[in-house]
């Protein structure tokens, strides 16, 4: 009875034990990819955070206007960069080839527009710095001055 | 001649577009893109894109496209298209669409609006883009379900589209409704009525067409319905009444994209009535009808593999072609009744810029063959090949 109940006792704590340590890894796992790249607005923009489905929207080219009517500037770096391929993936929760075939069917059918393609992210800085309205993203760097970072929720 | 020259203009206003859109700043909201490519189609028999059974160049397709976004609630859009396709297409310069979209209401959960002009028509998957290589797997599309042989019946509207986009945390609604002139051409005619009849095919009444779209939050699942009801008449008459044709053209879409693959597929129906063509012909009834599965799969970064296996018929009711070669006293072969067709391909996305593609398909019937590039029918061979090539450039 007690042999039993101490047997017991120890593969709770075992469990407690592997799933705290499970916890950690996984937080650790997701803050290291979401602090992996960030989305970045001009100052202009009022916003704080951002919720995953209207970064989508937004990133899609579905919504083109902030909350107070500003029209929105989306930038992009090129298909093929990394770190364009991590931030669909883990901040948009889409696939890249996904953002392409949307925004591909709404230039070639008039019913809407592409992101404005920059080459790597010390322009896409300046540009999102230059542009009212302007949303970007950029990976984790602290010398990122003049643009505003926004949270994903 | 005239054709060459126009398709060199093109190029060169495409190249120079390019080298502008670089070099000149574009007033904000301005936005150039466009597209060349061009095709070799080789069969072991039957004519598909021009002479192909002596390998064909005659598969070219050059667009240029801009775009100004005015302000939040108004986009002007257009593109020009110039598309060579053997006998179906003669590569003269077509506005492929010109319109302008106009935001009506928009809110964080909910967006509606009016498109004016010329509209490419929201049918099934592909239609609204078909002729921009990058955007579809494969070099052709499923033939079954996109006739390239009457495309353009289905293709663009002169008119006005209704659309409303509900955007909730379970996924994306999006409806369209439109009317309008159908642009039809000589391909029509030919395939709807299997042979040339005098006069040319016009529409009789504006086309209706409606669109439902269900996309979840990321778009790992998409399924829609679509048709398009058109009514046409031939500008001829034996007796007093004008020949008529009323036809409903439909699609069920669905398909499911997952990191390294998408399944894809789509059930076509196309009911069609023909009348007042007596003494020519009897009165028409029937269905045609086609669907595919296709499976692409992305390799690695820059390759991607594409599997389908499509099937289509002239007449449900009659799959096996008998009844039509019966009634035409075999002047119609029951092989040019159905297609059944399975293709493999490659794509190769060369750079931002660049795409090759090769395609390989077998096919069982000529239910698919444009009339007018294959009009001795009897000739129609049922068992044939076809092997295909395509580079593609963007910006």
């Amino acid at each position: 009875m007690v042999c039993s109940n101490t047997h017991t006792r120890t593969r709770r704590a075992r469990l407690t034990r592997f799933a705290r340590w499970g916890l950690i890894a996984i937080v650790a796992w997701q803050s290291g990819m979401s602090s992996a790249q960030q989305i970045i607005v001009n100052p202009d923009v009022g916003v704080v955070a951002i919720d995953r489905n209207r970064a989508r929207l937004i990133f899609t080219m579905r919504v083109n206007q902030w909350g107070d009517k500003q029209p929105v500037t989306v930038f992009v770096l090129p298909d093929d960069a990394s770190l364009h391929q991590v931030f669909a993936k883990s901040a948009l929760g889409v696939y890249p080839y996904q953002l392409r075939r949307t925004w591909d069917r709404q230039v070639f059918s008039g019913t809407g527009q592409a992101p404005v393609q920059v080459a790597n992210e010390q322009e896409m800085i300046e540009r999102v710095r230059q542009t009212t309205g302007a949303i970007g993203y950029i990976s984790d760097r602290p010398d990122a001055t003049g643009v505003k970072t926004v949270k994903v929720e | 001649m005239d054709r060459s020259r126009a398709l060199l203009a093109l190029l060169s206003l495409l190249l120079l577009s390019r080298g502008a859109a670089a070099e000149l700043a574009l007033p904000s909201g301005l936005q150039l893109h466009g597209f060349a490519s061009q095709g070799a189609v080789h069969t072991s028999s039957n004519r598909f894109h021009g002479d192909s059974p002596e390998t064909s160049l005659d598969f070219t397709e050059i667009g240029l496209n801009a775009s100004w976004r005015l302000s939040p609630r108004l986009l002007l859009a257009g593109q020009v298209l110039s598309r060579r396709a053997g006998d179906m297409s003669d590569g003269w310069p077509k506005v492929d669409f010109a319109l302008a979209d106009i935001n009506l209401f928009m809110q964080d959960s909910h967006r509606a609006g009016m498109r004016l002009g010329r509209l490419k028509n929201r049918l099934g998957l592909y239609n609204e883009t078909r002729d921009v290589p990058f955007t579809h797997p494969g070099i052709f599309l499923p033939q079954v379900v996109y006739f390239d042989k009457v495309r353009n019946l289905v293709l663009a509207t002169d008119g006005i589209q209704l659309h409303g986009e509900l955007y909730q945390p379970f996924g994306t609604l999006s409806a369209t409704l439109a009317t309008g002139r159908p642009v039809v051409d000589e391909n029509v005619e030919a395939a709807l009525l299997r042979g040339q009849i005098p006069g040319a095919i016009e529409p009789r009444e504006n086309s209706w067409l409606a669109s439902l779209w269900f996309h979840s939050p990321a778009e790992r699942i998409k399924v829609g319905l679509s048709g398009a009801a058109i009514a046409l008449r031939q500008d001829w008459n034996l007796t007093r009444a004008h020949p008529r044709i009323d036809l409903t053209y439909w699609i069920a879409s669905a398909q499911y994209n997952a990191e390294r693959w998408s399944l894809s597929t789509e059930y076509m129906g196309l009911p069609f009535r023909g009348r007042d063509f007596q003494p020519v012909r009897p009165d028409l009834n029937q269905t045609s009808e086609g669907y595919y599965a296709q499976l692409t799969y992305r390799l690695r970064q820059p390759l991607e593999l594409m599997l389908r296996y499509e099937e289509g018929f002239a007449n449900r009711d009659d799959r096996d072609g008998r009844t039509l070669e019966r009634q035409t006293q075999g002047l119609i072969p029951e092989h040019a009744g159905s297609s059944r067709i399975l293709s493999l391909g490659l794509r190769w996305d060369v750079s931002r810029h660049w795409m090759l593609r090769t395609e390989y398909q077998r096919h069982i019937g000529s239910f698919i063959l444009s009339e007018i590039e294959n009009p001795n029918l009897l000739e129609h061979d049922k068992h044939w090949d076809l092997f295909a090539v395509q580079a593609a450039f963007r910006f």
